[in-house]
């Protein structure tokens, strides 16, 4: 038997928020309903396939005012691996100065993005 | 004390008190001073570590520190002073700013125009007036993004959050991210209080619930939180006493609404529109005060910083021509007043002459409407309270309207024909 399933996936496009209720057949789209421009349509879809994340977070710094770094990735990255992104760049630690745009993680998990700066901080002198 | 005459004096420097500064610079206005509480420049944007911003003014998706460093290296390439960590404790109605610092101790400055630029700040347990226990452990979500994004610190492990405001979405993303468990985020109304985006992105994606018409009654714990009580409640707001169950929980965060910070405009004597909270303010984002200007979430709070960003530069162009001599009065006054499903409109004044942006919040949400101001009347396909509604008045539009000396702004769902 193949298994019908409903989802309701709401479209953050534009302020209208359209709820799109989907029906499907072995994990394929055979009916939206709710949506009311093509550009819900095309994000639905790309949500249901394969959706992509911003990514930030901090990591700990060393010699700086402040004991974080803000960063993010230079792309956005699956959304499925946001955790596991997170617990790679957990035991990091990077040494002042840094400038942002610098870059704290090459191509982490092998996700063909970057973990770069987003701000800079100075080294603080030690007392 | 320190005496100094000076031409502008920008109250804050977050991301209206920069922008301002700004643009009064490239007006040519040499002496100018931004003073800021904190000990370093961008208001709330250095802990706002996530994405969002930029979208409008850069045309960039940017998270919170690299919008903001780009306003304050052009601060520093223009070479306007600041002076950080300081305090300013009043101000007078004839433009004389007392402040305190540990540099210059008490200081004294005469300004010829000031801009109010002191932001907002959040609703505390206090003005819920929640029962129970007075633990350690009860935060307010800017505080919880300060402590864990700014100092390092994680503030709880097992989280309840009041109130889906946007900070209060975006941090039960990063107590998730940062090994947290987030119980629930409980809401009174029922709709999410933050943009759609950050219901989606900070919830939906980590699993966190969202209880709609519920609201926490009560606290528990002596030390440190231990629990909350959570409740359903009716139309009036009222807990139904049989919904009523117990979440474990260390720490409880507060996203229950932002307040226009103000007390330096009243002791200026600025009139405050009791609907922002913020000083009521004309199409110049000139306040009741002539020589005071305000801008950003003192006046009233926004959705988008790209929007505080733009009146920022509108008050620091005007503070400018206020200076040399080159800012007209209005020649006609139109007040606006909130009608039906309006809460406040910004500005509250306009000439009716010029071309203006205004700004509105609606209290509930409408499908398929019509936003009417005197005999103008604008369709609208959505109208949210999270999000703020930008009624562009151009020239065609103002040809149009029958000005009178106040006008009503109501929205209005549009009845099927
Ligand atoms: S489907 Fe179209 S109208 Fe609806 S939310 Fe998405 S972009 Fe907006």
């Amino acid at each position: 038997m193949k298994k019908k399933e409903a989802r309701v996936i709401t479209c953050i496009i534009c302020p209208v928020g359209c709820r799109a209720r989907l029906t499907m057949k072995n994990g394929k789209i055979t009916e939206i309903e709710g949506l009311e421009c093509p550009r819900g349509e095309e994000y639905v879809r790309r949500e249901l396939e394969a959706p992509v994340r911003d990514f930030f977070t901090t990591v700990r710094i060393k010699g700086a005012v402040i004991p974080v770094l803000p960063v993010r990735s230079t792309q956005p990255i699956p959304k499925d691996k946001i955790m596991d992104c997170v617990l790679e760049l957990a035991n990091v630690v990077v040494d002042a100065p840094v400038q942002a745009g610098e870059i704290i993680a090459k191509n982490p998990l092998g996700l063909g993005v970057d973990i770069v700066a987003t701000r800079d901080l100075d080294r603080v002198k030690e007392r | 004390m320190v005496k100094r005459e000076i031409d502008i004096a920008v109250i804050g420097g977050g991301a209206a008190g920069l922008a301002a500064a700004i643009k009064a610079k490239e007006k040519g206005i040499e002496n100018i001073v931004i003073l800021e509480r904190n000990e370093e420049l961008g208001g709330i944007l250095p802990q706002c570590i996530h994405t969002g911003f930029g979208l409008r003014y850069f045309k960039e998706n940017l998270t919170g520190p690299e919008y903001i460093s780009r306003f304050i290296k052009k601060v520093e390439d223009l070479r306007i002073e600041s002076k950080l960590d300081t305090m300013v404790l009043e101000i007078t109605p004839d433009k004389k700013i007392i402040a305190v610092n540990s540099v210059d101790g008490l200081l004294e400055l005469r300004a010829k125009a000031i801009v109010l630029a002191m932001g907002c700040r959040e609703r505390t347990r206090g003005a819920l007036g929640i029962a129970g226990t007075r633990p350690a452990g009860i935060l307010t979500a800017g505080t919880a993004q300060r402590l864990m994004d700014i100092e390092g610190y994680m503030p709880g492990a097992k989280v309840v959050i009041l109130g889906s405001g946007d900070v209060g979405l975006i941090m039960a993303r990063r107590f998730v991210m940062e090994g947290a468990k987030v119980e629930a985020v409980v809401e009174i109304l029922p709709y999410a209080s933050g943009l759609s985006r950050n219901v989606v992105q900070c919830l939906e994606d980590f699993n966190i619930p969202l209880l709609l018409e519920h609201t926490v009654t009560s606290i528990h714990g002596t030390d440190r939180v231990e629990a909350v009580t959570v409740a359903k409640v009716d139309a009036n707001w009222r807990p139904i006493q049989e919904t009523e169950r117990t979440i474990e929980c260390d720490t409880l965060i507060l996203s229950v609404g932002l307040i226009p910070e103000n007390e330096l405009s009243q002791t200026a004597g600025i009139v405050l529109d009791p609907a922002t909270g913020g000083p009521v303010a004309n199409e110049l984002m000139e306040t009741s005060v002539q020589g005071i200007f305000s801008c950003g979430n003192a006046v009233h709070v926004y959705d988008l910083v790209d929007y505080v960003t733009q009146a920022g530069e509108l008050a620091g162009e005007s503070a400018a021509r206020h200076v040399l001599n080159e800012l007209p009065s209005l020649r006609k006054k139109i007040a606006l007043k909130a009608g039906d499903n309006v809460k406040s409109v910004v500005p509250q004044i306009i000439s009716g002459e010029e071309p203006v942006a205004l700004h509105l919040r609606v209290k509930k949400p409408m499908r398929n409407v019509k936003v009417k101001m005197g005999n103008l009347s604008i369709p609208k396909r959505v109208v949210r309270p999270p999000e703020m509604v930008v009624i562009n008045l151009t020239e065609k539009a103002l040809e149009k309207l029958e000005k009178r000396d106040e006008l009503e702004i109501s929205i209005e769902e549009e009845t099927e024909p």
